[in-house]
């Protein structure tokens, strides 16, 4: 295939990969497509081997089985003209203690820039856009974890690259980091690069990504937008009825109600799950108006990753 | 170059450590010098007051007062024991000789001792007393040879001592300043690339930044080879700064002395040795306790036990059988033969050529290892 064709199967090419150390399997027969100019998030759970697919894909680990494809080339370690057009941000903090913020950008750029003055231009492009401009001269010790974290970012960044891979960069990031963090993504995306953004946080890539496969036990259980993974499972609405007092007749009542399909009632707090339809809280509030029941805070909500991923593997995200 | 540039830069952060290690080894290296190198380079022999009482006064006696004359300062005394005891007290003189009547026949032929007084237990006194008997033994060798007294008298008189001129062409038997300067080396070879090579190891041995500079256009081989340039370059720049120095404080010494070049490429062989040592070492630390402990055992062990701190000649035969297979050991052989010899000779040389080289193959050696663990590591088994 040469390099032009890859728009058809994507900058990135994952085709059933495998990958295991021992006995574990850490990926599953994993199969991926990432077009260019798209955020794409790969969620899952801690162990689900996001960061091994990540690994798999920068070629510093062996796989047993399978292919992978960069630019519509074969990814080997010695794939060195893909590599150049990539940018790497780690899960941890990977910077030289021993140099300034400064220098820690302007050594992991000059790996891929050698003109000196080109350089200077895009790691000055990198302190600004990650708002490290105050700290060109500080040490990574003395920066705080958001900050070490916008560095971690631009180091990664500062070169250009073409497609830009971000393996859980907002773990242990205040809430003010992370969004300027999410921002900045958003931004490199407008750009032109194209981003793998890997999170067990599901609000982020809900946030930021425009297409999302969810792992699970080193598999891609599910991929598509926000919208195409919520539209594959059952749940259109979740309607949640604080402060009510029921009894036994009246859950099996509200079970029956139509396009309701699960109820649950805990410590006077009743979660109803409906399929997609119209009009499914009035349903239920004038079944509780009926029968005189008093309640308190009432709100429905949209279904999220969290639930797609619950119903198709039975478990949280988080667990 | 970003990757050589980006380990020399990790080494400039540890100059104040470098700083003070050769500020330290220069210092007791001076130290040490005007403690060891004080040398007597002539000596002048013992001269002492010697009162004779002559009771004989004969031909034999006056040849044993010119050939005590001609070591010591000879003074007549009357035969009166309690004077001579007060000029004894008064250390007047130093040793009193009594010779008796008939004193060649008493003392040579009948074989009698020659009374003398000398204050006790001195080591002017022995020494008298060993000229004295070499004298006698010298006339009693004539005596049994068929010489009269008067013949015997003119031999012994003749047999003075001439004075001996020393060749210090092939070496003076002085060790030479500079040897010692030579001789602490190692243990700032060894200690200070120790920790300067393995703490620069360390850092770009981090699981984050090897990842992400794998990651990179830069191939896994290059940013060895470039590592490894950084390593021959702090090496050849100490062993650089150790000869301009030694230039600087023994610059006539050393250039009159035509071994010099041998003590370059001896010291040049010795740094091989210490950055690969140092590159092995770093390689198979985990972090920073480990590699001060580490190298603190290298460079003290080696330094104690192959003659930089204690000279080879106080070591054990024990301890040097073991110090053989330690490198050190050959560069300060090849030192000492250096200290001794002003012009070497072929075995000499020989011996020179063989430590050095055996130095080079513990360097191979070191080197052949490194790349061992480190493919060991790549392939993570």
């Amino acid at each position: 295939m040469s390099g032009t064709d890859y728009a058809k199967e994507g900058i990135v090419h994952i085709e059933n990969l495998v990958k295991r150390y021992g006995s574990l399997v850490a990926l599953d027969h994993l199969n991926l497509d990432i077009r260019e100019g798209e955020i794409f998030g790969l969620l899952g759970p801690n162990g689900s081997g996001k960061t091994t697919a990540i690994n798999c894909i920068l070629a510093l680990l062996k796989y047993d089985k399978g292919s992978i494809r960069i630019f519509g080339k074969e990814m080997e370690p010695d794939n060195y003209e893909a590599k150049r057009q990539i940018g790497i941000v780690q899960q941890n903090v990977a910077v030289f203690d021993e140099f300034t913020v400064y220098e820690n950008i302007d050594y992991f750029c000059g790996l891929y820039i050698n003109d000196r003055k080109k350089r200077k231009q895009l790691v000055e492009e990198a302190i600004a856009f990650v708002g490290l401009e105050d700290y060109r001269k500080i040490r990574p010790k003395k920066l705080s974890g958001g900050l070490l974290r916008r560095l971690n970012i631009a180091c990664g960044i500062a070169h250009k690259p073409r497609l830009i891979i971000l393996d859980e960069p907002t773990v242990a990031v205040d809430p003010q980091s992370r969004n300027r963090i999410l921002e900045g993504i958003q931004q490199l995306n407008r750009q032109g690069s194209t981003i793998i953004y890997t999170s067990h946080y599901m609000e982020e890539v809900e946030q930021i990504c425009t297409r999302i496969a969810i792992m699970d036990h080193g598999r891609s259980i599910a991929s598509g937008t926000k919208e195409q993974l919520t539209g594959m499972i059952k749940t259109g609405e979740k309607v949640t009825v604080e402060a009510v007092v029921l009894k036994e007749e009246q859950l099996v009542q509200i079970r029956e109600l139509s396009h309701v399909f699960k109820v649950d009632y805990e410590n006077d707090i009743l979660r109803v799950q409906c399929t997609e339809a119209k009009h499914n809280l009035v349903r239920i509030l004038r079944y509780l108006e009926d029968q005189e029941i008093s309640f308190g805070r009432v709100y429905s909500e949209l279904p999220t990753l969290n639930d797609v991923f619950l119903e198709i593997t039975g478990k949280e995200l988080r667990d | 170059m970003t990757v050589f540039k980006g380990y020399m830069k990790v080494i400039r952060q540890s100059r104040w450590l470098i700083l003070m290690y050769v500020a330290i080894f220069f210092a007791c290296t001076l130290l040490m010098q005007s403690a060891a190198g004080k040398t007597e380079k002539s000596f002048q022999a013992e001269s002492l007051k010697i009162g004779i009482a002559d009771e004989d006064g004969g031909t034999f006696a006056m040849a044993l007062r010119t050939y005590l004359d001609n070591f010591h300062e000879v003074i007549p005394l009357e035969n009166d024991i309690s004077a001579m005891q007060e000029k004894l007290f008064y250390r007047d003189v130093e040793y009193i000789v009594r010779i008796p009547e008939n004193f060649y026949r008493k003392c040579i032929v009948s074989g009698g001792m020659l009374p003398v007084t000398t204050v006790p237990d001195t080591y002017s006194g022995i020494y008298v007393d060993q000229q004295i008997n070499s004298f006698l033994n010298n006339a009693r060798t004539c005596q049994t040879a068929g010489f009269t007294e008067k013949e015997m008298a003119d031999a012994l008189v003749k047999d003075i001592p001439v004075k001996v001129e020393l060749d210090t062409s092939m070496g003076s038997g002085e060790t030479p300043q500079y040897i010692y300067y030579f001789r602490y080396v190692p243990y700032l070879a060894l200690a200070l690339l120790g920790f300067v090579i393995g703490n620069v190891l360390l850092v770009f041995r981090k699981k984050g930044l090897k990842h992400r500079m794998l990651a990179s256009p830069v191939s896994s081989r290059r940013q060895a080879l470039e590592g490894i340039l950084c390593m021959i370059v702090t090496g050849t720049a100490l062993f650089v700064l150790i000869i301009l120095v030694a230039l600087i404080w023994y610059g006539k010494e050393l250039c009159a002395n035509g071994n010099w070049g041998y003590l370059v490429m001896n010291t040049a062989a010795l740094f091989f040795v210490a950055v690969s040592i140092a590159y092995f070492s770093g390689s198979l630390v985990t972090n920073k306790d480990a590699l001060t402990g580490t190298m603190n055992i290298i460079s003290l062990g080696m330094c104690f036990l192959c003659g930089v701190f204690v000279p080879l000649d106080y070591i054990s035969t024990g301890v040097k059988n073991v110090s053989q297979f330690l490198p050190v050991y050959w560069y300060e052989t090849a030192n000492e033969i250096l200290g001794e010899f002003t012009v070497l000779t072929g075995s000499a040389k020989i011996q020179i050529y063989q430590a050095v080289g055996i130095q080079l193959v513990f360097g191979v050696v070191f080197v052949c290892l490194t790349l061992v663990v480190e493919k060991y590591r790549s392939t993570g088994k």
